[in-house]
């Protein structure tokens, strides 16, 4: 109701009013992409990975060369399978939350010189689908016929599974069986969709690219082994397979880093995720009491300066609510300018980051969360200078301080 | 219209207390026009402010307008100062971030008049001051007479029933200062009540009665030895 008033006085103060808009605009646009980096690493961490995650045990080996593996990979699929409890052992090139391994280009359209797209490509075999516990949503597994030797990093196969989202979003509308795939020299063709299957390495925007193809174990396909178990039984397990690995396999080596029950490398996969996000949600607390300070430090100026001009409007009717409220609405008006700039600029940040690290667009509805955080703060901040304001004595006005 | 019996008020500091008024007594008729005159430090301004209710007092009584105003909330105290009373300062007192129309508006938005109406209250106090020609220039764009007309127009503009002046005219040269004073005698004339504090004996011998203030208290001038006391060491102008 005192709008008018308010900004006409604020244009006695342009300078000072534009600098604390300015610096609310800032936070603004730091503030709104920031929040949307921590909600979606936080969103992250509860990933689905479309596998059963507290059944599968993954035992990764490092630096198995080629000569070796031609037999490394089904004697020790053999030997895994022997150890009380394993239920089912897939031999893979990749687990989730361990390296990726199968990392590629490719093209979906073969007219299309240039790889444009990357996603990982999982080599399993016959065990894989069932020991995962992957689930079928359209199309059909492999069949026994279709599994093939590795060559380069690929098998020599023309067909492979695909993740349901990514399939949506490589062919949006379109049924995706029969699509072809064209990695190198290699032509796939999508013969079944997976209801989820999550990338060794999701990250907030790119967690579920990836297709599966079927590899048989031997030459490049003898470093991932995967097992399933009871759920309880997956600590005992996975003692019982490094312990038989150290006595019946000592040239190889076992890589711990991606070896374990597969919660525990989900866990430590995401502490990382989770540090990350406790920084950044620093950065923001940091941000918004730099923010709370610098209104704290303006209204307790303006309210010192005014403090005659408080008495005088005291003195001929203003209540005490009366110059809480100036003190507010004055508050709400800069803060409300500084979003609005804030809310550009905010578009502007987020378009530099999606150039930076290929990150989709601010969404818009953090945009209003901003802006109400930063009006709650403005209000915060201002209350205890407006309240000093508003204990000015009306007696102020006769008595020139 | 304003009554005061055995007022008084002391100020505390650490160290002293100091009796600005004590067994303070004035009644003032509705439609009078008094003027407050006294030395320096005598407490007519604390007078005024203790009228206008912009501070509350020690001991004794103060009737306005009938209502014994020590019962008031802050609130009510804003509200009748908003309604019932006019200030005019002796520094004027504009609010310098506003231009003429919304420094006059002030009041009556605090009383939540509606625009139009402010509208033409402000134009009519600022045509009776004969400033409506300035009304988007801001205060230190304008003389002190005029800026003292202005605040008169301010304390006009809600059309108060009792006017409280301290030195109106104290910051202004004799031409202004007569100005000022024609303006007061004539919002006297259409029926205000004004009390004026002010040091020059010729605008105080215009007024219809003199109050003389000496050290807190009201004094008859002819009986008081005070007064002669002061008249011979050269304190008071008579
Ligand atoms: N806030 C205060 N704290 C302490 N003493 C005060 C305060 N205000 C006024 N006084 C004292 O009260 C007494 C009366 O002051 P007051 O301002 O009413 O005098 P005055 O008659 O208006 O003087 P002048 O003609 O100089 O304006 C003075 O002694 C003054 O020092
Ligand atoms: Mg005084």
């Amino acid at each position: 109701m005192q709008i008018a008033p308010i900004l006409a006085a604020l244009k006695k103060h342009r300078m000072a009013t534009f600098l604390i808009a300015m610096e609310i605009a800032l936070a603004c646009a730091v503030l709104c992409n920031a929040l949307y980096l921590v909600v979606e690493r936080v969103r992250l961490s509860h990933v689905e990975t479309g596998v059963d995650d507290d059944r599968l045990v993954a035992i990764s080996l490092a630096g198995v060369d080629d000569a070796q593996a031609v037999d490394l990979g089904p004697r020790l699929r053999q030997k895994l399978s022997s150890i009380p409890n394993v239920e089912s052992v897939a031999v893979a090139n990749a687990t989730p939350f361990g390296p990726q391994a199968g990392e590629a280009g490719f093209r979906i359209d073969p007219n299309d010189p240039v790889y444009r797209i990357q996603a990982h490509f999982y080599l399993g075999d016959a065990g894989f689908a069932k020991t995962l516990g992957l689930r079928l949503v359209s199309g059909r597994w492999f069949t026994a016929d279709e599994y093939a030797p590795v060559d380069g990093f690929l098998p020599k196969a023309s067909s492979l599974l695909v993740d349901a989202d990514y399939a949506s979003k490589l062919w949006p509308g379109q049924n995706p069986l029969g699509k072809p795939v064209l990695v190198t020299n290699l032509t796939f063709r999508v013969v079944g969709v997976v209801a989820r299957m999550v990338r060794p390495n999701p990250s907030p925007f790119a967690a579920t690219n990836s297709f599966i193809t079927p590899a048989l174990a031997g030459k490049g396909m003898a470093s991932v082994y995967l097992l399933r178990v009871a759920p309880e039984k997956a600590q005992d397990v996975f003692a019982r397979a490094t312990a038989m690995i150290t006595r019946d396999e000592p040239s190889v080596i076992l890589d711990a880093t991606a070896s374990g029950p597969l919660t525990q490398l989900r866990d430590a996969y995401f502490a990382n995720t989770r540090s990350m996000a406790i920084m950044m949600v620093g950065v923001i607390a940091a941000l918004l009491l730099v923010s709370a300070l610098g209104i704290v430090g303006l209204a307790s100026f303006w309210v010192q300066q005014r403090r005659q001009q408080i008495g005088i409007r005291r003195a001929i009717g203003a209540t005490r609510r009366d110059i809480l409220h100036y003190f507010q609405i004055e508050n709400f008006l800069i803060v409300g300018g500084g979003i609005v700039v804030g809310m550009v600029l905010a578009y502007v940040l987020s378009a530099v980051l999606m150039k930076l690290y290929e990150l989709p667009l601010l969404p818009a509805y953090y945009l209003p969360y901003g802006a109400l955080i930063l009006w709650l703060l403005g209000q915060l901040a201002v209350l205890g200078p407006a309240r000093r304001a508003a204990a000015v004595p009306p007696v102020v006005a006769t008595r020139n301080a | 219209m304003l009554k005061m019996t055995h007022l008084s008020k002391v100020y505390r500091t650490e160290v002293v207390e100091t009796y600005a008024l004590r067994d303070f007594n004035i009644d003032v008729n509705e439609g009078e026009f008094v003027a407050v005159t006294g030395p320096s430090g005598s407490g007519k301004t604390t007078f005024l402010t203790i009228a206008g209710l912009l501070e509350t007092f020690t001991g004794g009584t103060y009737h306005l307008d009938g209502v014994e105003v020590s019962k008031l909330d802050d609130n009510a105290r804003s509200r009748i100062r908003n309604e019932k009373i006019g200030f005019i300062f002796q520094a004027f007192n504009l609010i310098p971030d506003l231009n003429v129309f919304d420094n006059v508006e002030v009041p009556l938005r605090y009383r939540g008049m509606k625009a139009a109406e402010r509208k033409q209250r402000i134009m009519e106090s600022l045509e009776r001051v004969g400033l409506a020609s300035r009304a988007k220039h801001y205060p230190a764009e304008l003389s002190g007479g005029q800026q003292q007309r202005v605040a008169i127009a301010r304390a006009l503009a809600g059309s108060p029933r009792l006017l409280l002046a301290d030195e109106p005219t104290g910051n202004l040269d004799t031409q202004m200062a007569r100005g000022v004073m024609e303006l007061l005698e004539e919002i006297h004339r259409e029926g205000a009540t004004i009390v004026m504090v002010t040091h020059d004996p010729e605008l105080a011998a215009r007024a219809q009665r003199n109050v003389h203030v000496i050290d807190g208290q009201v004094v008859d001038l002819a009986e008081d030895p005070r007064f002669h006391a002061q008249v011979q060491a050269g304190r008071v102008n008579i």
